[in-house]
C-alpha cells in the first residue's frame, strides 16, 4: 500500500464534525429517525444528552443538514454566552430584526410576539450545559410562547442532569441518549467511514481481533476511536516513510500499532 | 510528526509493566505449587509409615502383654533358696524368690530393704524399660538349684497363660493403650533423673490400670532410692494383696510399721486383715 493511502486513512479519522462524514449505524439511524419524528409534533423542547464523543454535535448537524432544506433551522455550534447576544442574534436569524443597542429579554419577547411568521423555527442549540441558570430560564420561558422550538444538546455528568431536571423536566417531549458505540457498531463505524473516503485496503485491516483492542482502549467512545485511529494512520504513515512496513506487514493491525497510539493520544497511560 | 523512537520506547516500558502483574501470578502459582506438593508428598510419606507404626504399636501392645502374662503368680517354695546370680537365657521368672529373700532380709536386718523381681526388671530392660541397668541391690550367690526353681516357675506361668482368657487380656490391652504414651513418657524422664516422685507415681498409675505387678514392681523401685517414702510401701502392700499375697502384703506392712508410725500404713494393714481391702 503506499504511503497516500495512510495518508487518506488518517484524515478520514481527523476530529471534526461534518454532517457529510456521518455514519449511519442502525441504532444511531434508529435514534435520528424519532428526533426527525419528535420535530414534527407540536413539542417544546428535545434533549439530546449523552457523554462526550458519543456523536451529539454530529447528530445535530446532520439533522441542520437534513431539516434546513424543508424548514427554519438555525444551529448553534457554540453557545451564545451573552445574554443580549443572545437574543440579538435570534431576533436576527429567526425575526430578521437587527437590534443596535442592549437586548433583553422583554424586549426581545415584544419582537417574538409581534413577529409573524408561518412556520415554527427549530433552534439547535449544541453544548448547552454552558448556558447559564438564568439564560436557560429564558429559553424555557421562550419555547413556552410555542413561537421556537429548541432541539439542545447536554453532556450527561450529574451536573447536567441537574439542568436538565430544573429547566426541563416538564417541557422536553422528547429526551434522546446517545450512547458508545458496541463492538461490532464499532467495526462498522470504522469501516463505513473508510470506505467512503475509498480507502479499501485500510477498512479490510480491521479484523475483529484489532477492533476489540480499539474497543477495550476506547470503550466505544466515537471521538476517543477517531483520535486512536488518526494516530494509528500517523504512525503507519511514518513507518512507511522509513520503509519499516515491511517488517511488519499490512495484512492485519498489529497491537503494538494499537497500544503505541493509545500511549500516543493518552488512552494507556505509560 | 510522531517521534516513533520515543512512542516505541514507551511503548516498550508500557509492555514490561503490563508484563509484571503476570510474571508475579506465575511465580505465585509455581510457589504455591511447590509447597502444596511438598506438603502432599509429606502427607503420603506419614501415610506409608502409618502401617509401620501401627505394625509398631501391636508389638509393643504384644509385648506388654507378655510383660503381663510373665509376671508370675506367687508360688510358695518350700526350700529357701539364696539366691547369688542369677543367669538370664530366658525369659526368666524368680519373684516368688526374690520376695522370699525380701522377707528373710527383712527378718535378719533391722533396715528394711524391697528388692525387686531381677527377672522382672530383665523383661523390662527388653520392652518399655530398656534404660533400666541398674543391678538390684539384693545380695546374690550363685547356686544350680536355681535353673530347677526356673523351670517350675515357667511351668507356673504357662498353666497361668492358659487360664487368662481372651476377653481378660483384651480388656487390659485397651487400658494400656489408653495411658500408655503418657506411662512411656514418665518412664522416659524418670531414666533420665531416676526421680522417685516418678517412679512412685508409675507405681501408683500401674495400680490404677490394674496391673498390679508392674505396681508392684515400681514401687519396689522407688523404694529402693527412697526408703522413706510412705506411698511406695502403701502401693506395694495393696499390689501384693492384688496380687494375692495378702500375708506377704502384712507381714511387709507390720516390718514397716516398727520403723513407722505412719497411719495411712496402720489403716491399710487393718482393712487388709479385716478383708476391707481385697
Amino acid at each position: 500500500m503506499s504511503s497516500s493511502i495512510y495518508i487518506d486513512s488518517k484524515n478520514v479519522f481527523l476530529d471534526t464534525v461534518n454532517s457529510k462524514d456521518y455514519v449511519q449505524l442502525d441504532r444511531v439511524s434508529t435514534i435520528y429517525q424519532a428526533l426527525k419524528d419528535s420535530i414534527k409534533k407540536p413539542l417544546k423542547m428535545i434533549l439530546l444528552y449523552g457523554k462526550p464523543g458519543t456523536g451529539k454535535s454530529m447528530f445535530l448537524s446532520k439533522l441542520y443538514n437534513d431539516l434546513s432544506a424543508s424548514q427554519e433551522v438555525h444551529l448553534y455550534k457554540t453557545p451564545i454566552l451573552d445574554e443580549s447576544e443572545f437574543y440579538k442574534t435570534l431576533a436576527q436569524d429567526i425575526f430578521s430584526t437587527k437590534y443596535g443597542g442592549e437586548l433583553n429579554f422583554t424586549q426581545f419577547m415584544k419582537i417574538v410576539n409581534n413577529s409573524n411568521i408561518g412556520s415554527i423555527p427549530v433552534v439547535l442549540l449544541d453544548e448547552a450545559q454552558l448556558y447559564s441558570d438564568n439564560l436557560m430560564e429564558k429559553i424555557r420561558l421562550l419555547s413556552d410562547t410555542r413561537t421556537v422550538k429548541f432541539v439542545v444538546t447536554l453532556h450527561k455528568t450529574e451536573e447536567e442532569d441537574l439542568i436538565a431536571k430544573e429547566h426541563f423536566q416538564t417541557r422536553i417531549w422528547e429526551s434522546i441518549e446517545l450512547k458508545n458505540a458496541s463492538p461490532v457498531e464499532l467495526k462498522i463505524y470504522i469501516q463505513k467511514k473508510l470506505m467512503k473516503a475509498n480507502c479499501f485496503d485500510s477498512a479490510n485491516m480491521f479484523t475483529n481481533k484489532s477492533v476489540n483492542k480499539i474497543f477495550k482502549l476506547t470503550n466505544g467512545n466515537y471521538r476517543d476511536t477517531n483520535k486512536l485511529l488518526y494516530t494509528l494512520f500517523d504512525i503507519y504513515c511514518v513507518y512507511d516513510e522509513n520503509r519499516q512496513l515491511s517488517s511488519i506487514g499490512t495484512i492485519n493491525i498489529p497491537n503494538k500499532f494499537i497500544e503505541m497510539s493509545a500511549i500516543h493520544t493518552g488512552l494507556i497511560n505509560a | 510528526m510522531l517521534n516513533i523512537r520515543d512512542l516505541e520506547q514507551r511503548w516498550l516500558r508500557y509492555k514490561i509493566k503490563s508484563y509484571i502483574p503476570h510474571f508475579i501470578i506465575f511465580i505465585s502459582i509455581i510457589v504455591i505449587s511447590t509447597l502444596t506438593l511438598t506438603f502432599f508428598d509429606f502427607d503420603k510419606k506419614e501415610f506409608r509409615e502409618l502401617p509401620k507404626k501401627i505394625n509398631k504399636t501391636v508389638t509393643e501392645t504384644q509385648r506388654d502383654k507378655e510383660i503381663a502374662l510373665s509376671t508370675p503368680k506367687i508360688v510358695p517354695v518350700k526350700k529357701p533358696v539364696e539366691v547369688k546370680k542369677i543367669e538370664h537365657n530366658k525369659t526368666t521368672i524368680i519373684a516368688p524368690k526374690i520376695q522370699e529373700k525380701i522377707s528373710s532380709a527383712i527378718e535378719e536386718d533391722d533396715i528394711l530393704k524391697l528388692t525387686p523381681s531381677l527377672n522382672f526388671i530383665k523383661s523390662m530392660q527388653h520392652s518399655t524399660l530398656p534404660y533400666y541397668k541398674e543391678e538390684p541391690i539384693v545380695k546374690t550367690k550363685s547356686t544350680p538349684a536355681i535353673v530347677e526353681k526356673v523351670q517350675e516357675l515357667e511351668l507356673v506361668k504357662k498353666i497361668q497363660k492358659k487360664t487368662i482368657t481372651e476377653k481378660e487380656i483384651k480388656r487390659i490391652n485397651i487400658r494400656r493403650k489408653d495411658a500408655s504414651n503418657d506411662i512411656r513418657d514418665i518412664i522416659r524422664r524418670f531414666k533420665k533423673n531416676n526421680n522417685p516422685a516418678l517412679s512412685l507415681f508409675l507405681a501408683k498409675k500401674y495400680y490404677e490400670l490394674e496391673e498390679y505387678h508392674q505396681a508392684y514392681n515400681y514401687a519396689l523401685i522407688t523404694n529402693q532410692i527412697d526408703r522413706d517414702i510412705d506411698a511406695s510401701w502403701i502401693i506395694f502392700a495393696k499390689s501384693l494383696v492384688k496380687l494375692k499375697k495378702k500375708d506377704m502384703a502384712i507381714k511387709t506392712l507390720n516390718q514397716y510399721l516398727k520403723s513407722s508410725h505412719s497411719s495411712s500404713a496402720k489403716i491399710l494393714l487393718d482393712e487388709i486383715i479385716s478383708g476391707k481391702f481385697k
